[in-house]
């Protein structure tokens, strides 16, 4: 991989070249420069801020709290590997962390689909319970259920801007499609996902 | 701004506007206050799956996890330092006493801090404390 490519992984300097987006400010831009100069109160800074988004980002993208806690682990590792050679203003690193995150993701989602689901370890059933009232008492495992039941890549578009709140810029640049490809992929992960909890609609829950 | 093109706004990014692309929410605003009975059933529609969406528990970081980030911070550093990258001199420094006494004794006798890092005694102590997870059960039993 080129110096380039390591420092702007998902293409956001190019991005920029084009027009569609003129300037941005990296708010995480001085705690990783002293977190690359081995400050330990600037280390203990970026945890508190970037650990619970890379954690929430695996665990709605994987829905295995322990796979989540895996990638969040080895996505902060790489921060830390990253910090001393950041050089600003090549893309935000949050953004950058997101690529990483996203990446391990994609590696354990793949590495699912390879195996035999005969040898995956038995998983909690997804689908609706039979006691319909006890699920709508827990909305927020129908929710997640629904969330991983949906295709990855819409899936990934709306943990992207519904979750993590990049905007449609940063989301679309980390997923490498167009604007117009993401708006699609979030109108019809939103639809599905608008169908699977058409039980759990205000005025609905427990009837 | 056009209705389908409010519509399709609403189906992608659902009913808060702060999610709306920065280049269009001005004006989708305006349009949907100029059009309030044409935007109402969909922005209640988008508005209702936003709120389940938002039931969807967000995971807390335990202190586990937080203290093997931690000490991953502490080890990569101490390799990149050995390739010869500028890092984290002040935490060599600060655990590489703390850490050899720790081995020897398996008692934290105290952390040897640089001036400036006294102001981030908290932080220093739990960087520390992590830096003890890290060493091998074997080292410190001998």
């Amino acid at each position: 991989m080129t110096a380039a490519a390591v420092l702007d992984p998902i293409g956001l300097t190019g991005t920029i070249a084009r027009g569609r987006m003129t300037t941005f400010a990296d708010p995480d831009e001085e705690l990783v420069r002293r977190v690359g100069r081995g400050d330990p109160a600037a280390i203990q800074a970026l945890v508190a801020r970037k650990l619970p988004r890379m954690l929430a980002l695996a665990q709605r993208m994987l829905g295995d709290p322990v796979e989540a806690e895996d990638v969040a682990q080895e996505a902060m590792t790489r921060a830390w590997r990253q910090a001393p050679r950041w050089i600003p203003g090549q893309a935000r690193f949050d953004t950058w962390l997101h690529r990483v995150g996203l990446n391990l993701c994609y590696d354990r989602l793949r590495r699912r689909r390879e195996i035999p689901s005969d040898l995956l370890p038995d998983r909690p059933d997804e689908g609706p319970a039979p006691d319909r009232g006890l699920i709508a008492a827990d909305v927020g495992v129908a929710v997640n259920a629904a969330l991983a039941r949906l295709p990855d890549r819409q899936r990934e578009a709306i943990v992207l801007c519904h979750y993590q709140e990049l905007t449609n810029i940063e989301a679309a640049a980390l997923m490498q499609v167009s604007i117009e490809a993401l708006e699609s992929l979030l109108s019809r992960g939103r639809r599905a996902l608008r169908l699977a909890l058409v039980d759990h609609r205000p005025g609905t829950e427990g009837a | 701004m056009t209705a389908e093109r409010f519509l399709a706004l609403l189906a992608a990014y659902g009913a808060d506007r702060r999610r709306w692309p920065d280049d269009e929410r001005a004006t989708a605003e305006a349009f949907a206050a100029n059009n309030p009975d044409l935007v109402r059933p969909s922005l209640v529609e988008a508005d209702d799956l936003d709120a389940l969406l938002q039931r969807s528990p967000t995971p807390q970081v335990s202190r586990d996890l937080r203290d093997r980030v931690l000490a991953a911070a502490v080890s990569t550093g101490g390799q990149a330092r050995r390739a010869g990258q500028m890092w984290i001199d002040r935490l060599t420094l600060a655990f590489g006493a703390g850490w050899a006494a720790a081995a020897c004794a398996g008692v934290v006798a105290g952390v040897v801090l640089t001036g400036h890092m006294t102001a981030n005694a908290e932080a220093d102590a739990l960087l520390y404390q992590a830096t003890l997870l890290s060493v091998d059960d074997m080292e410190v039993l001998g």
